[in-house]
């Protein structure tokens, strides 16, 4: 029997094992547990039938009666490419650590496993409550990740991080048992669908909507709730970096996707000054990167740009934008996850962080500049890369919906050009300066993880079209909700 | 029941005299096996001598709950007591003769169906605390707590006591199931006030919460686990019962007021707590939110729906007891309860640290632990009677808490330890143990509801 509740157990069970066991053989087991979720994801994939059945591979656990709450995880076309880019994240961020040697316990293995359950189940959630449950649960291990595991700055950092996003939780909570509670009571909430075809009395939903925004623009971030994200990401280990960067930052524009039609009647007037908002961090966040010395600060403002460009495109509820969201959450995912890896591999063999430090890399190891390259190349967005076909979708959406609103996201792809390829010939080019003349070759697991990364960057970007209908049933999914 | 009280006091009287015999080591087990024999007799409804005290105590429904509860806790917490006696303390015997009577001081509270019966076991249970908070008689800090604890217990016995006798003086009855006849009369309204700020004063809510961390903060740690879940929990207890049996009588202007004492509680007691650098004083001012979140489940109580209170008491006492314990550990090896003692204790002791780090969230509320169940629960009956504002304020001071929560997660897991501690096998197993129900209330919570109904 396939279900999709496999994916949380998978990891949960190895991270279990993984706690109690050895330094030498901790890494394997969190190996085998990734390399097994992605597999058995890739077969989940293989036999799901999109077409006809919306959701696959679901299993609903009644969870407490008193609450009519259920914990319901299945795969649905919204899940899909967040739960891909998710495994295989996972994947490259283990075998990254792997390479640290035996730097990291079992502890730190047994946390990777169950920040990985979390964000499963977080994706594949197919109700308000098994979705807050998730949003939550997935917090804790990356919390301890980085408190454990982080810079010398971590505990502070670490703090605001967990204050902000907690207090998004807590909005998201209050929002969440309200909708279960003024729900007709003979419907049970099982699913999404139960849910979007229980219209919410419009005097509430301007409220409700205020709490889920809060919550997701902390998770994402978007301006001006933003402030935890450049301090955490500049604390924490790089290869659960890899992670937060890539997956733990699209919880936030995922729960646009799957709430932003619920309040559709009151609250769509107020998408027209949320969106300026998001594209205003995009613009305000790029200029930010554009100045930052540290890598990991500019990958971490270059992050937020993006972040809020798919948060405006999923806000403005168009097949365009949802398709372009989800494929941008993959795309994105899959770059930064890569960016962030070949920060690590520089900072390793450097020891050093700042863009002055650098130069003349591709003279010293140009098949390191090349992987560089192409993963710039897809941050920037350049056409035949998996950047640009969701990027181009996103422009497009926002553009229709306004186009003032358009030229002000386009500009983003000009400062992101600006930033992305300064931070590349900053490194790259110029005289081979002391710390990059002892940067050598690379290993064989880093060419790999490269490798892998670009493949999939360049045939995503050739052959998008498969996986960006995805969010097309996405939407025809909610477009046949009544009362739009 | 009876047969619970009187072996609880038979046995209180006999681990007393134990302490003249040389085996020291029979006292705990003793004292265990009587705890676990009176909570057999309540679970098998034992009906012997049920005839006495006929009709001054109730033995169905909730105080059976409730009963069940505060022995589950004497129960728990009776093993870490021996820890005393392996320090050396001499008295072992007179701190466990004194717990089994709070015990049963306890249970009367929450039985008692008559005020005679009530204020006897706030007596009891009282007069017990205040020598226990006096136990490490060669600290100046645990006398000091002792009567502080005295002077502030009695002074709530008087109010208790005038509000009882006033309400005697109106109904002429003892009963705490009052006729209604008599509502409206103003010597009425007084004698509630007194009654109830007696018992806002023993459970230690914002703002008749002055002696609590001092109090809390003097006595020696484990009975002040004692008194956090105990003593809070048969006060809570009793003031539940007594709204529950006079459902219909009681006048209208109370909900208003719980309804002030709960906001100063939440809100104050989350602003003391957040400066606290001790974490004996925090954990204090923690037991008085927490306690504001219990009664917060009381203002929209139905009949028949008081499972959601009864669950936050498990969770409660729980997580608390787990906390002071861990703190009891920690303060024995460092000699100090400040924030800084924990610092780097995850490298000296994981199982400690583990154990704290789950009640502690589990306090504040994180999902998959009976603490986020519990506080889902209370919310979810005060959303459903419409006090939206008071859910929101609720919510934002369950943030306000995650802070200083936090702030001891934070300092655990951070730092290095100067040198590790071991802690027997027992102790550590226990803890464990209690951890996995913190979890497993929060994972299966239904069960656990289905026993309370």
């Amino acid at each position: 029997m396939m279900l999709g509740i496999y994916l949380i157990i998978i990891p949960l069970v190895f991270s279990v094992i993984a706690f109690f066991s050895s330094r030498r053989v901790a890494p394997f087991i969190a190996l085998i547990s990734s390399i097994t979720s992605l597999f058995y994801f890739l077969l989940l994939l293989g036999s799901y039938q999109v077409v006809e059945h919306y959701l696959s591979f679901n299993t609903s656990i009644p969870w407490i009666q008193a609450l009519r709450a259920h914990l319901h995880f299945g795969l649905d076309g919204a899940a899909v490419l967040p739960l891909f880019m998710t495994q295989l994240v996972i994947c490259l961020s283990v075998l990254a650590t792997l390479l640290k040697g035996n730097e990291r316990d079992g502890k730190y293995y047994g946390l990777i496993g169950l920040a990985h359950a979390g964000f499963n189940g977080f994706f594949m959630a197919q109700n308000p409550v098994s979705f807050y449950v998730f949003f939550e649960a997935a917090l804790i291990p990356v919390y301890f990740l980085v408190l454990r595991f982080g810079g010398p700055e971590r505990r502070k950092a670490v703090f605001k991080f967990f204050l902000y996003t907690v207090f998004g939780g807590l909005l998201m909570l209050a929002a969440v048992l309200f909708l279960q509670f003024n729900m007709h009571s003979y419907l049970s909430l099982q699913t999404w669908e139960d849910f979007y075809k229980n219209r919410i009395a419009v005097p509430y939903q301007l409220w409700l909507f205020a709490a889920f925004f809060i919550a997701f623009a902390i998770k994402s971030p978007i301006f001006p709730f933003h402030t935890w994200q450049a301090e955490l990401y500049s604390q924490s280990d790089r290869p659960s970096l890899m992670i937060i960067a890539a997956i733990m930052s699209k919880m936030g524009v995922f729960g646009f996707v799957r709430f932003n039609f619920v309040f559709i009647e009151s609250v769509f007037r107020v998408y027209y000054y949320l969106i300026p908002l998001c594209l205003v961090g995009v613009v305000y966040a790029a200029l930010i990167a554009w100045r930052q010395k540290d890598m990991v600060r500019l990958l971490a403002y270059s992050s937020m740009s993006h972040m809020g460009l798919i948060a405006a495109g999923v806000l403005t509820s168009t097949n365009l934008g949802i398709q372009g969201g989800l494929f941008s959450m993959l795309a994105h995912g899959l770059v930064a996850a890569g960016l962030f890896f070949a920060l690590d591999v520089m900072e390793r063999r450097t020891g050093q962080a700042s863009l002055d430090k650098f130069s003349g890399l591709a003279r010293v190891n140009p098949r390191f500049a090349a992987y560089f390259f192409i993963l710039v190349l897809s941050a920037i967005g350049l056409p035949l890369t998996c950047g640009f076909i969701g990027e181009f979708y996103l422009l497009w959406a926002i553009t229709e919906y306004e186009p003032y609103f358009g030229l002000l996201g386009g500009l983003t792809l000009i400062i992101g050009a600006a930033y992305m390829l300064r931070f590349y010939q900053k490194t790259m080019f110029g005289p081979v300066t002391g710390n990059a003349s002892g940067f050598g070759s690379l290993g064989l697991s880093e060419d790999y993880i490269f490798i892998v990364l670009a493949i999939l960057i360049l045939v995503l970007g050739f052959f998008p079209a498969s996986w960006i209908g995805f969010g097309q049933y996405v939407f025809e999914f909610m477009n046949f909700i009544p009362s739009k | 029941m009876m047969m619970t009280f009187i072996l609880l006091s038979i046995a209180g009287l006999l681990v007393m005299f134990l302490g003249f015999v040389k085996q020291r080591n029979l006292i705990m087990p003793f004292a265990l096996f009587a705890g676990v024999g009176a909570l057999f007799c309540l679970l098998t409804q034992q009906t012997a001598w049920n005839y006495f005290l006929t009709g001054m105590v109730d033995l169905q429904g909730t105080p059976k709950v409730l009963s069940i509860l505060l022995l589950l806790n004497g129960v728990a917490l009776i093993p870490f007591l021996q820890h005393y006696a392996q320090r050396g303390e001499e008295e072992i015997a007179d701190f466990m003769g004194l717990v089994m009577f709070s015990l049963l001081g306890g249970l009367l509270m929450v039985t008692a169906a008559n005020y005679i019966i009530l204020f006897i076991g706030v007596e009891i249970l009282s007069i017990a605390m205040y020598i226990l908070a006096g136990a490490d008689r060669r600290k100046i800090r645990s006398n000091e707590a002792s009567l502080k604890y005295f002077i502030s217990g009695s002074f709530t016995s008087a109010i208790l006591l005038f509000g009882i006798g006033l309400l005697y003086a109106v109904n002429g009855s003892l009963a705490i199931a009052q006729p209604i006849e008599a509502s409206g009369s103003a010597l009425l309204q007084i004698a509630y006030l007194f009654l109830f700020t007696g018992f806002a004063l023993k459970i230690a809510i914002v703002p008749f919460h002055f002696w609590a961390p001092d109090v809390y903060e003097g006595t020696p740690t484990l009975f002040t686990a004692l008194m956090v879940s105990l003593v809070k929990i048969a006060s809570i207890g009793a003031f539940l019962r007594v709204i529950q049996l006079n459902a219909d009588g009681l006048p209208g202007w109370l909900n208003a007021y719980f309804m002030l004492l709960i906001l100063a509680t939440l809100i104050l007691g989350n602003l003391f707590a957040m400066k606290q650098q001790n974490v004996k004083r925090l954990m204090a001012y923690s037991g008085i939110v927490q306690a504001g979140f219990i009664l917060m489940g009381f203002i929209s109580m139905k009949p028949g729906e008081e499972w959601p209170v009864l669950f936050y008491f498990i969770a409660y006492a729980l997580s608390s007891v787990v906390a002071f314990v861990v703190i009891h550990f920690v303060e024995e090896q460092s000699g100090s309860d400040s924030l800084e003692s924990f610092t780097g204790l995850y490298k000296s002791n994981p199982v400690l640290t583990i154990a704290m780090t789950v009640s502690l969230i589990s306090l504040a509320g994180a999902p998959f632990t009976s603490g986020f169940v519990a506080k889902l629960f209370v919310l979810n009956q005060v959303v459903s009677s419409g006090y939206t504002a008071l859910v929101v304020v609720a919510v934002l001071c369950t943030l306000m808490s995650m802070y200083y929560y936090y702030k001891i997660i934070n300092a655990m897991f951070s730092g290095s330890a100067d040198q590790p501690f071991r802690l027997p096998y027992g102790y550590s197993l226990l803890l464990i143990v209690f951890t996995l129900l913190t979890l497993a209330t929060g994972v299966v919570p239904d069960y656990f509801v289905s026993l309370l109904k």
